[in-house]
C-alpha cells in the first residue's frame, strides 16, 4: 500500500464525513472544499495533471464560492441552520442505507477479478496538448453540446433565480 | 505507486455512500446539494481510476472525465438557483417543508 495513497483517502474521507455531519452549513462548505483538493490530490496521483487542475479551478473556484453565495442568500434568520432528521426520528434509517450500500460495493468489488491489476503506466509528456486536439478533432461535437448546455444552464439558472422578482 | 484497482474502487464506493448518506438524512436543501456534490466527485474519481488501469495510450476516459465535470458544474448552478427560487417561496431551504405536491 501507498502512502500517498493513504493520506489523500484519508484525508479525502474526512472532508466528506465532516461535510455530511457538521451544523454549520459554512463549516460543511470548507470541509467540502478539502474533500474536494483530495480528490484532485487522487488525480495527480493518477497522472491526470490536467483533471487535478480542472477539480480545484471549477470545484474550489467556481462550485464553492457558488454553493457559499446560495448559503448567505438563503440564510434563515430566525431558525437554525444545518442539522439533520430528514426521516423525522429514524435518520438512522438514511445511516443504514448507506452503510448496506458501501458494504456491498466492498463486497462486490473484492470479488472481482479486476481487484489485483495493477495500473497501465504513465503516459508520456505533452497530456494536454493531446487532450485539447482530441476535444476539436474526435469530440467536437460533444464539446459544442457541452458549450451549448453551459450556456442554457446559465441562463436559465438567471432566469429561475428571478422569477420571483418580476412578479412583484 | 502500486495500489491495486481495488482500493481506489472501494474509496469511490465508500465517497459515494457517504454522500448518499448525506443526501438521505440533511434537512437544509444547501447541504443535500453538497452531498449531491460528494457523490459526483465519486463517480468522477471512478471515471479516472479506470482510465489510468485500463487505458491503452489513450486520453479519451480523461475527456470523458471533463465532460462529466462540466455536467456537474452545470448541474450545481440550476440546482442552487432552484435553492434560492424555494427560499424566495417558502422563506425556508427545508426540504422536509417542500410538501405542495403531496396528496
Amino acid at each position: 500500500m501507498n502512502f500517498v495513497f493513504l493520506t489523500l483517502s484519508a484525508i479525502t474521507v474526512l472532508g466528506a464525513l465532516l461535510a455530511v455531519t457538521l451544523r454549520n452549513l459554512v463549516h460543511c462548505l470548507l470541509a467540502l472544499v478539502l474533500f474536494f483538493l483530495g480528490i484532485a490530490g487522487h488525480f495527480f496521483l493518477m497522472r491526470a495533471d490536467f483533471l487535478g487542475a480542472v477539480q480545484i479551478l471549477i470545484y474550489i473556484g467556481a462550485v464553492a464560492v457558488l454553493i457559499l453565495f446560495a448559503i448567505m442568500l438563503t440564510r434563515n434568520i430566525s431558525g437554525t441552520e444545518g442539522g439533520r432528521g430528514s426521516l423525522g426520528g429514524a435518520w438512522w434509517f438514511g445511516v443504514a442505507i448507506a452503510a448496506t450500500l458501501a458494504g456491498a460495493m466492498c463486497v462486490f468489488v473484492r470479488r472481482s477479478e479486476l481487484v489485483s491489476k495493477l495500473p497501465y503506466g504513465a503516459t508520456e509528456e505533452g497530456v494536454v496538448k493531446e487532450i485539447g486536439k482530441l476535444l476539436v478533432s474526435d469530440w467536437v461535437v460533444p464539446l459544442e453540446i457541452m458549450a451549448v448546455l453551459l450556456t442554457a444552464a446559465l441562463i436559465g439558472a438567471v432566469v429561475i433565480a428571478l422569477e420571483e422578482e418580476k412578479k412583484r | 505507486m502500486s495500489v491495486p484497482l481495488g482500493y481506489y474502487l472501494m474509496l469511490g464506493g465508500v465517497l459515494f455512500a457517504i454522500g448518499l448518506c448525506g443526501a438521505l438524512t440533511r434537512k437544509n436543501a444547501i447541504a443535500v446539494l453538497m452531498s449531491i456534490e460528494i457523490m459526483f466527485n465519486a463517480a468522477i474519481l471512478n471515471f479516472v481510476v479506470f482510465w489510468y488501469y485500463l487505458h491503452n495510450g489513450a486520453l479519451t476516459g480523461q475527456v470523458f472525465a471533463l465532460f462529466a465535470i462540466a455536467v456537474a458544474a452545470a448541474e450545481s448552478a440550476v440546482g442552487l438557483a432552484l435553492v434560492i427560487a424555494v427560499y424566495r417561496h417558502y422563506r425556508s431551504v427545508d426540504v422536509d417543508e417542500m410538501r405542495s405536491l403531496k396528496g
